[in-house]
């Protein structure tokens, strides 16, 4: 006898944005081999940079389709389930929020990849295709509300990540980056796995809402688990004691590949960990705010200070980067609704200061070899002054300097963490903050009071990479000045975060 | 039937094996073949679980992580040949360019 038929209904809204870039994947990789270099009975051979901007083209049409259908169910403010049934994807506002995120920084990260590829001469269509995979996973990542879906995403982000670190494979930097990457990662995967099975093995849940519901906190195996699936992100997201990575892969990765992993990667890890912070575990704050307020204070400490004694300037940003993150787990120490949504305000105003600080780099690469010493940069007032200018203005954003929207998002966390009480924790923060201005700003330093080098930088700009340091400059000035919208242009970062998080309750 | 503490100490046991593998062993390959041994034990942890719950969301997980592991067996390869090319070594030792 046949079993009765199951009717599923399946809302396919709630996995648009992910469906979109992963097929947008496949197309990408389908339309390289059309657009081969050789003559088929379709097209005739054309040169590499016309691939470069076709392929990149594609990407930037899918990630913009992702993007509209995502900010489409941020407006209409309801919640898609894909399988009511079986809840494992969701696109509410707190996704979509990431979704906006990641898909902006792979966006910039297409940008300024179509110039700088066949400057390396790396120039290969997988790239793209890889970039768009993780984008995808990354999004099915923050819509994930079951720890299945969870850890799907994170593997799909992850793996395209490690083959795009090591994409330059006939440079040993590039395959150093992308070895310890992988190692790291596929290891910390390994103790994100085991926590996950042993909140599964005390709950008997893999849906977040269930786990939560048999949530005991006196288990010890229930604790354990949690901590390894924080260990787990913690590595993702480079929080100290788990950051050891982050300088070499950031420094060997080609640099629109740094660029586009020191964003999106963290906005992802941190968006998921906040769903799983809130949304998961809105019962055990006691000994888990104590390990975030350690792991927060460490990470300040060493990312700031050991960015100090930097000569490189992707390795300085790469401790910086490790530098904010602690200042975004502040906003997790202070676990509460203002800290909550300062810390998707942060994520939302690095996007823009830190991809604009790696564009600089990418527009300044030239025959094959990145300028990424600080030597590279004495002097570069008098030879590039704009591209001078710009630099400086992301450096004094990363630093947090007023009128820029590092300033704002500091403030934001800074302001939610003295709320909840935790004044020292601030003052600590205060005074890693006042470090960073040091080594951020020693770059504007070299660049306006040295001398320029015997090698002159290289002259012109690409369109994209132009394109994307103006989204970028605008970000800065305009989130810092209005970060609640103006009349005009009605976009209100603040408040988009603040409707995010106000789900998550 | 055997008990699910039984289960759950092999499953301990051999992740413990694994991770100190990947900690202390300085070949490649075999770094690889520990992280591999890490989830399998995590797989193991999963299936004895489900049945002790009689729920199958851990087997489900069980099938996604085997699949995710070979593909991620399969990057990770990719990326020792990539650097054996270039250095004709697999030991960790070598892939010191990147420092401080």
């Amino acid at each position: 006898m046949n079993p009765p038929p199951v009717e599923i209904a399946l809302d396919f809204r709630a996995v648009a944005p992910i469906a979109i870039s992963g097929i947008g994947a496949m197309a990408v990789l389908l339309l390289e081999v059309f657009l081969a270099r050789r003559k088929t009975f379709l097209f005739k051979p054309i040169g590499p940079s016309y691939v470069s901007g076709v392929l990149g083209l594609a990407a930037t049409f899918t990630l913009v389709a992702a993007i509209t259908t995502a900010a489409q169910a941020f407006l209409s403010g309801g919640t898609a389930v894909f399988n009511p049934e079986h809840p494992m994807v969701q696109l509410d506002r707190f996704a979509a929020f990431g979704i906006g995120v990641v898909g902006v920084g792979a966006l910039l990260a297409v940008w300024l990849s179509i110039h700088y590829l066949v400057e390396l001469r790396i120039n290969y269509g997988e790239y793209y295709a890889l970039l768009l995979l993780s984008t995808s996973g990354m999004m099915l990542m923050v819509s994930a509300v079951d720890l299945i879906s969870v850890f799907l995403g994170l593997e799909i982000l992850s793996i395209p990540i490690y083959v795009l670190a090591g994409f330059d494979r006939r440079k040993l930097d590039s395959n150093e980056s992308a070895m310890k990457y992988f190692l790291t990662g596929s290891f910390a995967s390994g103790l994100l796995l085991y926590g996950m099975a042993l909140l599964y093995g005390t709950t008997g849940h893999t849906d977040l809402a269930g786990i939560r519901a048999a949530f005991d906190a006196g288990n010890p195996l229930t604790v354990g688990g949690l901590g390894l699936v924080i260990v787990g992100f913690a590595f993702k997201v480079s929080s100290v004691p788990f950051h050891q990575w982050t300088p070499d892969v950031y420094e060997g990765a080609p640099t629109s590949v740094t660029a586009y992993m020191s964003v999106t990667v963290k906005a992802a890890a941190f968006v998921t960990l906040l769903r799983f912070a809130a949304a998961g575990f809105a019962t055990v704050p006691e000994n888990l705010t104590q390990v975030l307020w350690v792991l927060a204070v460490a990470t300040i400490a060493v990312g700031n200070i050991t960015a100090v004694v930097q000569d490189n300037v992707k390795r300085m940003l790469a401790y910086s980067s490790i530098g904010h993150a602690g200042f975004i787990l502040i906003g997790f120490v202070a676990a509460s609704p203002e800290g909550y949504s300062a810390v998707l305000f942060y994520l939302f105003a690095y996007l823009f200061m830190n991809v604009g600080a790696f564009g600089v780099i990418v527009a300044l690469a030239d025959r094959g070899r990145d300028w990424d010493r600080i030597e590279d940069y004495s002097g570069l007032a008098r030879t590039r002054p704009g591209l001078a200018a710009v630099m400086t203005l992301f450096m004094i954003s990363l630093a947090g300097i007023p009128g820029t929207v590092g300033f704002v998002a500091k403030f934001q966390i800074f302001a939610a963490a003295v709320k909840a009480g935790h004044v020292w924790l601030t003052v600590i923060a205060v005074l890693g903050s006042v470090i960073s201005i040091y080594y951020y700003l020693r770059v504007p330093v070299h660049m306006y009071m040295r001398e320029p080098g015997e090698v002159s930088p290289r002259t012109g700009m690409d369109t994209t990479e132009g394109l994307v340091l103006l989204t970028c400059v605008f970000g800065v000035l305009f989130f810092g000045f209005f970060p609640d919208g103006i009349d005009r242009l009605p976009l209100s970062a603040l408040s988009w975060a603040r409707d995010s998080v106000a789900l998550l309750r | 039937m055997i008990p699910i503490e039984h289960v759950i100490g092999l499953s301990a046991i051999l992740f413990t094996v694994g991770t100190l593998g990947a900690l202390t062993r300085r070949n490649l390959i075999v770094i690889l073949m520990s992280i591999e041994l890490m989830l399998n034990a995590v797989n193991l942890a999963f299936v004895g679980f489900a049945r002790a719950w009689g729920d199958l969301g851990g087997q489900i997980m069980v099938l996604m992580v085997i699949t995710v592991a070979a593909a991620e067996v399969a990057v990770g390869l990719g990326i020792v040949i990539a650097m054996f090319r270039n250095r004709d070594s697999v030991n960790i030792e070598d892939v010191s360019l990147l420092k401080w």
